[in-house]
This record gives C-alpha cells, sequence and structure tokens, in this order.
C-alpha cells in the first residue's frame, strides 16, 4: 500500500474505480430526456408515437402518458401517476408555502419553465437507442416572453405560475437601520453588485441507475452527496417504507453541492425502473448538463455601507434580489444563507440584510460549493475595498480596524449568528506577509508614474463561513466494529465525492483507538450498510462525521473496558485502554487485546448519533493582478489564500481542496458564467467550449496557507475545509482589478471580469476625476 | 461493422455499429471502464486514449476508425506483473487526484508525451501544455503538473546509463 499515497488512489489510478455508469447490470434500459428548446411555452403537443416505432426503444412517454393511469400491480410500489418533483426542507432550502401551487412536474405537463426542462422520456436498449427515439418524439410548444433576471422577474409582468407572484419568498436578517444613521455617518458607499450564475460542472455529470430486485426491494445507485435523503425522499415518492430501498454511491466524479438533491430525471428513471420491472439508468451528458442541471449564486445586490471618519464600520445594509430558477423546491430559502452571514468578519454594530427570492425561466439555483456565502463575501468585501478608498485608508487597516476581535468569542452578530471562534487579524497579517504586501504597493506606485507599464492592483478579502449544516442538520450517525480478527470497521452517514474519506477517516479512527491504520475499515455511502445519515454536505463530513467517529470510538473503549472489567470481576475504572488493548491498572500482566475480547465475548458494535454546533471557518486571501487596459486581460499576478479551519485531519488533503477551491474561485471571477439571449435560451451550444471552466493555463502562482483555531463546537476541533476558495478568492480578484483600474463606478466590474468588461471599466472615469 | 482492436496488448474481435464512439466501445464491448466520458464533445479530455501511441479523445472517434490500430486505456498502463507506471505513482504521491474522474485522461495524455520523448521533463512548456490540455475541476491542476515533472524527471533518469 506504501506506493499509494490515498487509498483511493489504486482503483482510480488503474482504471478500477466504480463510477455509476462503470456498473454492469444485465438488462439495463438507458434512459434519454427530450427537453424544451425554449425558456417559456405552453406546451401544445408532445406525441412519442414514432419513438415507440424506432427498433431497441422499449417505450416512450409524455407527462400525459404517464397521468390518469390504473394503479400499478408490480410489487414493489402502489404507484399510479409519475410523481412531481419533491422539495425540501432540509437547512430551510424550501417551505411549504414557496411550493404551494407551484408543482413541479417531473415531466413538464402544460408548460414549460426553463430551457432544457424535460417534457418526454424515452427509453432503450442502449443509449443510442434511446436517442434514436428521442430524436423522433414530436414537441410543439409555443413560446412566451421570458425573464431571466430576478430584477426583471420581480415585478410579475411575466409571471411563470399564473395568478402567483414570481417573488416565492422573502425573508430578512437583522433589524432595518434607521436613515439617521446612514446621515449622520462621515463615510457612506452604495453600490451594485451581480452575482452571476455558475455551473458546478463536476467532472462526472449526475447518474442515477435503478434495479427493481427480485425480492421486491428496490436498488438504487447514484453519484450523490445524501444518500439516506435520496432513500427518504424516493420512498416518498413511490410510497414504500424506506427500507424497502437501499441507495448505493459508488465512486463519484465530483459534487461541489449540485449532487444532493432528487432532480426530475431522477424521480422519472425510478419511476418507470418500478413500473416497467426492469433496471433503468440515466447518465446525463455534459449538453444536458448544461441545461438542466442545477445552478450557483444569482444574486443582483444592492449594498450600503457607513463609517464614522476613523474608519469604524456603523452600518451595513443588503438587499439581494435572489434568481431562483423555475421551480422554488431545491433552493428558495438558500439565499438567507448570504442574509446570515452578512455580517463577515467585522464588529459592524447594525447590519440588515433582506431577501427577496424571485423565479425566473432558468434552471433552478441550488448550492454550489460555498452555497450563500461567497455572496455574502462578495458583496461585503468589494465594498470594504470601496470604503477604504473613500476614507483614503489602506483596505487592510480598515478591515484590522473592525476585526472581531480574538477575545470576544463566542460572537453574536447583528444577522442571527453566534461565531464560535476566529482570529482574524492574524489570518490577514499572514496572506499579507506572505503575499509582501509592501513590496507591492511600492511596484504599484512605481507602475503609476510609468504611463507605459500596465496597472497593477492589490486586492483582500478576508471572509467568514459557517460549516456543519443549520439547526436540525448538525448530527449525524456513526459507530465502530472491532472484529475478532483485530480489524475495525468504522461506519458513517458521509458520501464523499473526491474528499478522501477512505484514507482521512480510518486514519482518525486508528489514532482514537490507538490501533494501525491498516486494521481500520470505513463503510459508507450505503443506506444498507449504515441506516442512517446525513451525508456531505455544508463542508461538514470532517467536522460532524470526524467528531462522531472520535465520539463512537470513546464509546467503543467503554464498552470494551466494561466487558473485561466484567471477565476479570473488577471495578470498571480499574481497566485501562491503552493502543487497542485493555489491562488491569494493577497488574499488567493480565492485557486483553481488543480482537482477543471480541473473541472471548462476542461482537462489539457502537452505533450513536453525534450532535455538532455550527462551525465557522474563516480566512484572508491575497490576490495581486496586472491588467492590460488596451486587451481588457487580467493576469493574476499572485494570490495568497490563508484558511482556518480549525484541527486539519489530513494537511495535504485539506491543502488540496483549498487549491482546487481557489481555483473554482477564480474560475467565478474571471471567467465562469451563463450568457442568456433575449429568448432566455442560455448561450452554450458548443458546452464547455462556451462554458469557460479554467484550464491550466489560468492558474497563476497560488500559496495556500492556514491558521489553526479549533471549533469548540465539538470535542474534535475540526471546522469545514473545501469551500475557502469559492467564498474568499473571487472579491480578492475582482478588487485587485478594481483597485488597478480605479473606476468611479464599482458597477461596471460584475463578475465573469471578461475582457470585454475590462476593456469598457479601463475606459470609464476613474475615482479620482469623478471626484 | 466487424472490427478487430487490440487493446493493451490483447486482440478483441468486435461487430460494431459504424456510429458508435471509440469511448463507448472500449467502455460497453470491451469492458474497461476505466476510460470516463466528460463531455463527449472532445474539450474536457477525460477520455483520452493512446491510438497507435497518439493520444486521442475517445469521444471523437468512432471504433470503425481504429480497425486494426492499437489502443491503449488507463487499464494497459500499469506493468503486466502489476507494477504501477511511474506516473501512477507520481499521481498519488502528488495529490494529483481528488475524484479521480478525469485522472484516466492526464494519465493517458501524458504516457503518451512521455513515451514519444523522455526529454520532455526538461521542457516545462511541454508539460505545462500536455496539463492545458484536459480539464480538472478538484485539483486546481498544479498537482497533476506536479506529477508529471516527477514522472518524466524518474523516467529520464532510469533511461540514463
Amino acid at each position: 500500500m506504501e506506493q499509494w499515497t490515498r487509498r483511493e488512489d489504486r482503483r482510480l489510478l488503474t482504471g478500477h474505480g466504480r463510477y455509476v455508469a462503470d456498473l454492469v447490470v444485465p438488462g439495463c434500459l438507458d434512459a434519454a430526456f427530450v427537453r424544451s428548446t425554449v425558456a417559456h411555452g405552453i406546451v401544445r403537443e408532445v406525441d412519442c408515437a414514432a419513438a415507440r416505432e424506432v427498433p431497441g426503444v422499449i417505450g416512450a412517454w409524455s407527462a400525459a402518458d404517464l397521468s390518469g393511469l390504473p394503479t400499478c400491480t408490480h410489487a414493489a410500489a402502489r404507484l399510479q401517476d409519475l410523481p412531481p418533483v419533491p422539495h425540501t426542507l432540509l437547512a430551510r432550502l424550501s417551505n411549504e408555502e414557496a411550493v404551494t401551487g407551484r408543482e413541479w412536474p417531473a415531466l413538464a405537463k402544460e408548460r414549460v419553465r426553463y430551457a432544457g426542462e424535460a417534457v418526454a422520456v424515452v427509453v432503450g436498449e442502449d443509449r443510442y437507442r434511446a436517442e434514436d427515439g428521442a430524436a423522433e418524439v414530436v414537441v410543439r410548444i409555443d413560446p412566451l416572453p421570458a425573464v431571466v433576471t430576478p430584477s426583471r422577474a420581480a415585478n410579475d409582468s411575466i409571471a411563470l405560475f399564473d395568478g402567483l407572484s414570481n417573488t416565492a419568498f422573502t425573508g430578512e436578517a437583522g433589524q432595518p437601520i434607521d436613515e439617521s444613521v446612514w446621515q449622520g455617518a462621515a463615510a457612506v458607499v452604495e453600490a451594485r453588485y451581480r452575482q452571476q450564475l455558475l455551473m458546478p460542472t463536476p467532472m462526472e455529470c449526475r447518474t442515477i441507475l435503478a434495479v427493481p430486485e427480485e425480492d421486491g426491494r428496490l436498488s438504487v445507485w447514484s453519484g450523490h452527496q445524501m444518500p439516506h435523503r435520496l432513500r427518504r425522499e424516493l420512498a416518498a415518492l413511490l410510497d414504500l417504507p424506506v427500507d424497502r430501498i437501499r441507495v448505493v454511491v459508488p465512486d463519484t466524479g465530483g459534487a461541489f453541492g449540485s449532487k444532493s438533491a432528487a432532480f426530475p430525471e431522477f424521480v422519472t428513471v425510478v419511476y418507470l425502473a418500478v413500473t416497467l420491472g426492469r433496471p433503468v439508468r440515466w447518465i446525463e451528458d455534459r449538453l444536458e448538463s448544461m441545461t438542466a442541471a442545477t445552478r450557483g449564486r444569482g444574486q443582483d445586490q444592492r449594498v450600503r455601507l457607513a463609517a464614522d471618519a476613523d474608519g469604524h464600520l456603523l452600518a451595513y445594509e443588503l438587499q439581494i434580489d435572489a434568481d431562483v430558477g423555475a421551480y422554488p423546491h431545491l433552493g428558495v430559502g438558500l439565499p438567507m444563507q448570504t442574509a446570515w452571514m452578512a455580517t463577515g468578519p467585522y464588529t459592524t454594530p447594525k447590519v440588515h440584510a433582506t431577501v427577496r427570492s424571485v423565479l425566473t425561466n432558468t434552471m433552478v439555483t441550488y448550492p454550489y460549493r460555498g452555497a450563500g456565502r461567497p455572496e455574502a463575501t462578495i458583496a461585503l468585501e468589494r465594498s470594504m475595498d470601496l470604503l477604504a478608498r473613500r476614507l483614503g485608508m489602506d483596505p487592510a487597516e480598515l478591515r484590522r480596524r473592525n476585526f472581531i476581535p480574538a477575545g470576544s468569542f463566542p460572537y453574536q452578530t447583528p444577522t442571527g449568528r453566534c461565531y464560535d471562534s476566529g482570529d482574524y487579524s492574524t489570518a490577514l497579517d499572514l496572506a499579507l506577509e506572505t503575499i509582501g504586501y509592501g513590496t507591492w504597493r511600492d511596484e504599484q506606485e512605481r507602475r503609476r508614474e510609468n504611463p507605459d507599464a500596465l496597472p497593477l492592483g492589490i486586492g483582500l478579502s478576508c471572509y467568514v463561513e459557517r460549516s456543519g449544516g443549520e439547526p436540525g442538520g448538525l448530527h449525524e450517525f456513526a459507530g465502530v466494529e472491532a472484529h475478532e480478527d483485530g480489524t475495525i470497521t468504522a461506519r458513517c452517514g458521509a458520501a464523499p465525492s473526491g474528499q478522501s474519506h477512505e484514507t482521512t477517516f480510518p486514519a482518525l479512527v486508528a489514532q482514537a483507538l490507538g490501533v494501525e491504520e491498516d486494521r481500520v475499515r470505513l463503510v459508507e455511502g450505503d443506506t444498507d450498510a449504515q441506516p442512517e445519515g446525513l451525508g456531505s454536505f455544508a463542508s461538514r463530513s470532517a467536522q460532524v462525521d470526524g467528531a462522531a467517529l472520535c465520539h463512537a470510538c470513546a464509546l467503543l473503549i467503554d464498552r470494551a473496558r466494561e466487558r473485561a472489567a466484567e471477565l476479570w470481576g473488577m471495578p470498571v475504572e480499574e481497566v485501562e485502554w491503552s493502543a487497542g488493548s485493555l489491562r488491569p491498572l494493577r497488574d499488567g500482566s493480565a492485557a486483553i487485546g481488543l480482537a482477543e475480547l471480541v473473541k472471548d465475548t462476542g461482537p462489539l458494535r457502537v452505533d450513536d448519533r453525534f450532535e455538532s454546533g455550527m462551525g465557522f471557518p474563516f480566512g484572508a486571501h491575497a490576490a495581486v493582478v496586472e491588467v492590460d487596459p488596451e486587451l481588457g486581460t487580467v493576469r493574476v499576478l499572485q494570490l495568497v489564500v490563508v484558511d482556518d479551519c480549525g484541527v486539519v485531519l489530513n494537511p495535504a488533503v485539506v491543502r488540496g481542496q483549498a487549491f482546487g477551491s481557489a481555483v473554482q474561485g477564480i474560475g467565478q471571477a474571471l471567467y465562469e458564467g451563463i450568457p442568456y439571449g433575449d429568448d432566455g435560451v442560455p448561450q452554450l451550444a458548443n458546452g464547455l467550449l462556451d462554458y469557460l471552466l479554467p484550464t491550466a493555463a489560468e492558474i497563476p502562482p497560488i500559496e495556500v496557507k492556514d491558521t489553526r483555531t479549533p471549533t469548540p463546537s465539538t470535542p474534535l476541533g475540526a471546522k469545514g475545509a473545501g469551500e475557502s476558495g469559492c467564498i474568499g478568492t473571487p472579491a480578492a480578484i475582482v478588487n485587485a482589478v478594481a483597485d488597478a483600474l480605479q473606476p468611479a463606478d464599482p458597477g461596471l466590474l460584475q463578475m465573469p471580469l471578461t475582457p470585454d468588461v475590462v476593456w469598457r471599466a479601463a475606459r470609464a472615469p476613474k475615482y479620482e476625476e469623478a471626484r | 461493422m466487424k472490427i478487430k482492436l487490440t487493446v493493451n496488448g490483447e486482440q478483441h474481435s468486435l461487430d460494431v455499429e459504424p456510429r458508435r464512439i471509440l469511448a463507448d466501445v472500449l467502455r460497453e464491448d470491451c469492458r474497461l471502464t476505466g476510460t470516463h466520458l466528460g463531455c463527449e464533445h472532445g474539450v474536457c479530455g477525460a477520455c483520452t486514449v493512446l491510438v497507435d501511441g497518439e493520444a486521442v479523445r475517445a469521444c471523437l472517434m468512432l471504433a470503425v476508425q481504429c480497425d486494426g490500430r492499437s489502443v491503449r486505456t488507463v487499464e494497459g498502463l500499469s506493468s503486466p506483473d502489476g507494477e504501477p507506471h511511474p506516473l501512477q505513482r507520481a499521481f498519488s504521491a502528488e495529490h494529483a487526484l481528488q475524484c479521480g474522474f478525469c485522472t484516466p485522461g492526464f494519465l493517458m495524455v501524458a504516457a503518451g508525451a512521455l513515451e514519444a520523448d523522455p526529454t520532455i521533463a526538461d521542457d516545462s512548456e511541454r508539460i505545462d501544455g500536455l496539463v492545458e490540455s484536459n480539464i480538472c475541476r478538484c485539483t486546481g491542476y498544479e498537482p497533476i503538473r506536479r506529477a508529471i515533472m516527477r514522472a518524466a524527471a524518474e523516467s529520464a533518469s532510469r533511461g540514463k546509463p
């Protein structure tokens, strides 16, 4: 094993990984979806007759074909019609009020509300046959006017649901701020920011394989972050007890938040598998993913930030018009995360954030790595730079002056968060020192005096985020079992998609028990093997599952000591645990190993539920950029990311995630975005040639550093890692470009900072000229 | 259409529809699922394999175009006795993979280049070019670049007398 750094590596590097598309199930059918090419319209006709005649096609159905059916006789379910897409109450992502009257059909019925919405499904002997059939489905949709930005959709001149407002949710955090506060402030800055829609783009698109078993159970394989949620939601849809469904997550090719729901295609595939009594799979291809997979971000923001003459923050107001897509079922409440985190790392006494979640003719907005925190950080940190410029202060000094001091935790924010721990100035100081802040400022001055030099800018971004989950979802289930052969099985409810759990968690368990690492094996991502669990989202696995495993280890040690005490007829206090063995405190000679104890006393397994508090990781990112005003290009000369995720379980793994996350942050700042035509159709016909993911050519020198402030929310002290770059990096880069160009109107620099955006900003009036 | 493919040294006599892409035939007919499809239009490079030693996107090539030719996939990287390829060891050592989905493509791009010219370790721009040819969403590429450098340096030093 020593030639493989991670346990996952052997199979993933030799072609023996098993992703859903790699699984071989005899007789498995492939599903292909027929999708709307218009963003908004009335469905006049979906005729699948010709598709059914195509050789190799098993069946083809529109929504109408799967409505009003006689009760299905398949043993697995009391199914009748194709059920609609479920909504989630998890983490307050959606609620009953928002979805009432707004059904999300798994196949669109009389109306389509986003380009890419499925209107029919064709099942064939393989994907080629299924697509042959899909090409024969006749679809006629009369287009309606479409709206793709929340600002335009909010006035309801084009309603997605007749008789209902497009505004599906409103909320706020903090108290309204009196006008006198703004009037009395020495400096007030205002701005509007657009947090563009992004595509999470894991390299493996979505997958599901549903297999009706002979015993009447249903097995489902899916690249998924929350197998237990998927099981629960599918059971409800199919009217089955949860124990009749097994969900297994095999190797998963990335997720970044986007693989944790029961999507319309999942509902359809599982329904068809049960109805047909045959295995059916859907392996999403990239092109359909680009129209029909969930998006992230999507906010139009208005901010006001006030300070006194010394730069002490007085008040911050954030108004969010959130683009939640065509249906409120998965993410209508997600923008509240931005509102709750609006305070950031500062002692601002008055903070008020309001949210208006507006339906638009786009695919649904859902968590994407960062999930609400990047939007909070980018708005605040861009505004901090505007304020520093207004006050004539160094942006680092302005931040330092307002940080919540390291000694003031737990800290209750005006927007309802209770931060567990923090040391913000240490993180900033490390970032400044690492990047050589003073040297770059000198270089910037030199360039400003040289008309031939390309302008250079330095951008900072200090963030605080939240990890572990929201109240009601901060727990996890974990267990450890000792076997007669000396091996240990650890189980937990997590489901990784590239985060190295198989390596990291056994190491943690081995350390907690004091046994060799290679004796410990991890089981996760299978609802039969681990009956209860929440999953991997909200940067929670190390923090919550890690702590839950440590907790289970402590319980196992207690049980083992009790058993040994019984064996030896002595009080448990007199039995000592040491490195996987037990011995009486007074007479070391009678020591017994854990394996032996199991042999003598029977199976030893503990399972428990563990409750974590919220964690609030933080950090400081700094970027230096050079801008070519003629070409509109941005060259990142240096990026430093300092993150604090508390206790680090595996430094190389955390570092790898921080680096990759920072690159996704660069993607948001400079490259990624979804252009929409006036008709509301995303202009992504050329797939990944149109949606610009960073390639290796775009990667600047990035230095990853950390500070380590353990969270008191769990005994382990680990906080979330991995989302840091998406949260901290974009504002650092945008601030650096603003610092280089000094445009008077900050609204000119809206992400992604494409050459067109930068070229225009470079020609606009400068800040000093405007004054 | 009947074709003969040599895949990782093994002869396969196959009857395939002319429209089937090489990646699907490798995955489904030859049961070699290490070759992954990430975009199916030649951009991401996850499906990269070697055809007669040259790196190709297996999603842009029809299987029938490979009739009589020799294909190498990630399953054929290790030596027959199971000893990992220097690239496989280097990718692991440098944490050059997280979810592993794009990894076979990067391995094959690098393997093709390294085998064609063992001196690429001396030319960091050429290695940059290799890494720039594929997409990874997890690692941020730097570990992949380091891994290829490491494997190339190792191969070069082995090749020296």
